[in-house]
């Protein structure tokens, strides 16, 4: 297993490298420079110069690419102008709000998939397949700001039943029904696309489980279809799914900034939102260095744990 | 006289080429029928529709629906129907465009990678990188250097494509090139190049047009986050994202002016994927 790691982690950390000289050198090719653009049209030379030398652009280009890649290390990240406070402070709070939100959608993904994903493999009823086979197609293809922007017209607009945005306001931070107000409607939008790609995956595996021989031997062993597929075909797609479930890392980041952006989320994707449009460049290039490394280490993350429930992939993978 | 022995010949499977009946039946149809009827909208719409996207409109300012603005009007007394359908115009030129463009390059690359193991590895890793970056993220990192707007959307969408079309025609290449009746051409003694373009690249364009079709998809999605994100089309272009943003704002005043993008959104996406699901299952037949 070890050995497995090893293996697999030198292509992640050169991926990761590349990315980080990718992002540092992008956000120097911004035409005029970080700072010009920065300061605004009618910020005088002065300002632009002082704003230069506290970003540190008038030092030597790998100078200051070292000094940034330590700076991701030490959490040293510097100071946000146009937002206030240490990057690393808003970073950590954004993050924390991310966590909750992207941690609570992947929780209600899992359990719709687990849920549906077995019928829809065991089902013989042709209305269920139906439903199930629309459910599937709407969630994959339907864009996250449209389901979220119905969602906010259906329970925001209408029937007035739920926020549709921001997070509780201060002092009830610690009341949960209160928060899971707040938080559910961002958390479904989210969640929506993963569950049905999940709930696709899972249902096919399953159907080429359940035509193994060793399904027919229990069938015929007058086990119960439900049980059949529960406790034994599931066990023989979990590696799929849980790799499926790695492959929407990346939809679930690119989902949750535009999730935090209609539903005001104060997290990442907001943080990133605001860096852009005001320009915050130091900003952005930690928030983006940050995502693909969260991007990164879950694939790697995957593959491990898909190698350790696979005997067949560490080993086959050896010779 | 001696008798030759006829050997027992094996039959060899020939692909007969079969009328597609795809598209004429089921997820197929229905998906076309989706696509072709916001294509029309969009083509026709504009010159049949009285009012004009960039004209306003004096007096009518966030009027809700009626007659003569179905959809309403904007905040700067603007048509909403008119932006819709001229928005419809620049979605399919983003896609119809940034699609292909990003294919060809990425397809470039990936049957470039073929020939050389040392090109192999490096293109390998610049696919990496590149899908290192969940498409939005992208997005936000090339709209900061570049700044937002349509040219904006389009470079993000090529950079998007390009490695998702490079490694599917490199898997493809390589695994026809296994088939036997590319070694049957070698055999043979047939030409690298010809086999290569007679033999390999046909055969291993089926996935990428399975792929056009989601990727069709993926730029109105692209374009629509981008508009939401602040970073695309810039105003006072419409386009389906730039309508939806700013219905965004006035949802509680006229909850129907998000109706309109929403659904030409929502129909363009799912045409795209029924189109992609039932070349799929055609390719798999």
């Amino acid at each position: 297993m070890t050995r497995y790691v090893l293996r697999r982690a030198p292509s992640a950390l050169v991926v990761l490298w590349l990315s980080s000289v990718l992002i540092f050198l992008v956000l120097r090719a911004i035409p005029g420079d970080a700072a010009t653009a920065m300061a605004g049209p009618d910020a005088t030379p002065e300002t632009i110069a002082a704003i230069r030398h506290d970003l540190g652009l008038d030092l030597p280009v790998v100078t200051q690419y070292l000094h940034w890649l330590g700076g991701l290390f030490t959490g040293d990240l510097g100071r946000s102008y146009l937002i206030g406070g240490d990057i690393a402070d808003l970073v950590g709070t954004g993050l924390g709000n991310t966590v909750v939100l992207t941690a609570t959608a992947l929780l209600i993904a899992v359990l719709i998939a687990l849920g549906l994903g077995p019928l829809w493999a065991a089902t013989r009823n042709r209305w269920v397949d139906r439903v199930l086979t629309a459910f599937h197609t709407a969630a994959v293809a339907l864009p996250t700001f449209v389901t979220g922007v119905v969602l906010i017209i259906v329970f925001g607009v209408f029937f007035r039943v739920l926020p549709t945005g921001g997070i509780p306001p201060k002092g009830m931070v610690d009341r949960l029904d209160i928060t899971a107000q707040y938080l559910v409607l961002p958390a479904v939008c989210l969640a929506l696309p993963v569950a049905g790609v999940l709930t696709g995956f899972l249902a096919e595996t399953l159907r080429g489980e359940l035509r193994q021989d060793y399904v027919t031997t229990v069938l015929a062993a007058g086990v119960r279809r439900r049980a059949v597929v529960y406790r034994h075909a599931l066990r023989g797609a979990l590696p799929v799914a849980i790799t499926t479930l790695g492959l929407q890392t990346g939809a679930l980041l690119g989902g949750a900034v535009l999730v935090e952006s209609i539903f005001s989320w104060p997290g990442l994707g907001l943080l990133v939102e605001q860096g852009i449009t005001r320009r915050d460049y130091p900003l952005v290039q930690v928030l983006l260095m940050l995502s693909v490394t969260v991007f990164v280490l879950v694939q790697l993350l995957t593959d491990v744990i898909h190698a350790a429930l696979d005997p067949r992939i560490r080993l086959g993978a050896q010779s | 006289m001696t008798a030759a022995v006829e050997e027992p010949v094996e039959p060899v499977e020939v692909a007969v080429p079969e009328r597609p009946r795809t598209f004429r039946r089921g997820k197929g149809l229905v998906g076309l029928v989706l696509v072709g009827v916001v294509v029309l909208l969009g083509l026709v719409g504009p010159l049949l529709w009285q009012w004009d996207a960039y004209q306003q409109i004096p007096g009518a300012n966030l009027l809700g629906p009626s007659a003569t603005h179905p959809l309403g009007t904007d905040d700067l007394n603007r048509d909403v129907l008119a932006r819709l359908l001229a928005g419809i115009r620049v979605d399919l030129l983003i896609s119809l465009t940034a699609v292909p463009l990003g294919a060809l390059i990425g397809c470039a690359i990936g049957a470039l990678a073929t020939v050389n193991s040392v090109l192999d590895v490096a293109v390998q890793r610049l696919f990496d990188v590149l899908l290192a970056f969940p498409q939005l993220i992208l997005a936000i990192g090339l709209a900061a250097v570049i700044g937002p707007g349509t040219g904006s959307v389009l470079i993000v969408v090529v950079s998007v494509e390009i490695p998702v079309f490079g490694r599917l025609l490199r898997a493809a290449v390589l695994r026809v090139r296994e088939s036997q009746y590319v070694t049957a051409a070698e055999v043979v003694g047939g030409r690298r190049a010809h086999i290569l373009r007679q033999h390999v690249l046909p055969n291993s364009l089926e996935p990428v047009l399975v792929q056009l079709a989601l990727s069709m998809s993926v730029a109105v999605f692209v374009e629509g986050a981008m508009s939401v994100l602040g970073i695309g089309v810039t105003p006072p272009s419409p386009s389906l994202g730039a309508v939806l943003t700013t219905s965004l704002r006035y949802l509680d005043l006229n909850p129907l002016f998000a109706i309109g993008p929403l659904a030409v959104t929502a129909v363009l996406v799912l045409g795209f994927q029924l189109i992609a699901q039932a070349a799929n299952a055609a390719r798999g037949a």
